[in-house]
């Protein structure tokens, strides 16, 4: 019986530390009221730092922000214009599930991290940390970056060979102030 | 469920009056629906079926029931912590492992326990255990935070938040 090596090749390996290219997140409009209503309304917060511009100005922000990880939700809506990529996805499977076909023509392509090379295809979500530093305002514009920054592996004790791979994206305005750092750390086995 | 004036006129908690082993007030959010769930999807664009579809759930992806996003708790927890730190603390730093899944008709609780306080550059930091617990007690986000609240005659939070060079 074979035993099972440890996934962390050094091709593996070689892309921690690697960044995705800096691309803008926020739409070409930057921050707007409307799409912050509607995740504001999702998370069910209706502080009234994030709609009313009275008592906003009067907080130490100084105007309307939004909530704290905010903007690592808005690189993800498709641009107007576009190929409708829902449409695309279902034509091409009719059993999509919404998320790869979806996505993989999408406008969120734009920024990613180049594939991890391994044949390890299962993906579990084993946590997030998140650091947050400003809020985004009214009318900024959101650029995000990406890096491997961290891999580890290792082979269980039954023999599963797995990977615990961390993302880090970085979040900045316009003025290059950093917003909110976000990493993912997610299986792979 | 906290509301809009209940935040605008929000007392600030002082570091000084924070206790290692002090629960803080929870939020609790739900009973969960499919239409909270299915509003979440939009509002982000997250057109993964197992949210929403619940033949496509059940039947194809072997689910209980439609599942609650994880992407949706990650936004609560800061949330939450932002709540806690009004009007002039810091949610600074929280982290979290996603265990549990949430469905519909779960009601969830956002809690948070302090385990430690110290001061840095001049800054009150607490730390706390975190999570999202359901009704069965079953806790689906365990994690730790740390915050930063006001000392009474200290230095002010800034803003932008600038990390303590001793943190």
């Amino acid at each position: 019986m074979s035993e099972t090596k440890n996934p962390l090749t050094d091709e593996v390996k070689a892309l921690v530390g690697m960044s995705a290219e800096k691309v803008e997140a926020s739409p070409p409009w930057g921050i707007e009221r409307e799409g912050l209503r509607i995740f504001t309304n999702a998370i069910m917060d209706p502080d009234p730092r994030y709609w009313d511009d009275e008592f906003a100005k009067s907080t130490k922000f100084g105007g309307i922000v939004t909530p704290p990880i905010y903007c690592s939700y808005i690189g993800r809506k498709t641009l107007a214009g576009v190929e409708d990529p829902i449409s695309r996805a279902f034509r091409e499977n009719p059993n999509s599930d919404g998320i790869g076909g979806v996505r993989e023509g999408g406008a969120d392509r734009k920024g990613q991290l180049p594939s991890l090379p391994t044949s390890l295809k299962r993906i579990l979500n084993a946590g997030n940390e998140i650091e947050v530093y400003k809020y985004p305002a009214l009318g900024d514009h959101i650029y995000s970056q990406a890096k491997y920054h961290d891999v580890k592996g290792r082979v269980t004790k039954d023999g599963t060979a797995m990977l615990v791979v961390t993302t880090q994206t970085t979040y900045t305005n316009q003025d290059g102030e950093v917003l909110c750092i976000l990493r993912a750390s997610t299986i792979r086995r | 469920m906290v509301t809009a004036d209940e935040l605008r006129t929000k007392k600030q908690t002082w570091f000084d009056d924070i206790a290692v082993g002090q629960e803080m007030p929870p939020l609790v959010i739900g009973p969960m629906t499919p239409t909270h769930l299915f509003r979440w999807s939009a509002a982000i664009e997250n057109w993964h079926r197992i949210h929403y579809d619940q033949n496509f759930a059940v039947y194809h992806d072997g689910l209980p029931n439609i599942l609650g996003q994880g992407s949706w708790k990650q936004s609560i927890l800061p949330r939450y912590l932002k709540d806690l730190c009004l009007p002039d603390g810091w949610p600074w730093k929280v982290q979290f492992q996603h265990r549990a899944m949430i469905v519909p008709g779960d009601t969830i609780t956002v809690w948070a326990k302090v385990t430690g306080k110290r001061v840095a550059d001049g800054l009150g930091l607490v730390e706390m255990d975190v999570g999202m617990k359901l009704q069965s007690d079953i806790e689906t986000c365990p994690g730790t935070a740390t915050i930063v609240l006001p000392i009474k005659g200290g230095r002010a939070v800034p803003y932008p938040f600038v990390a303590p060079k001793e943190a």
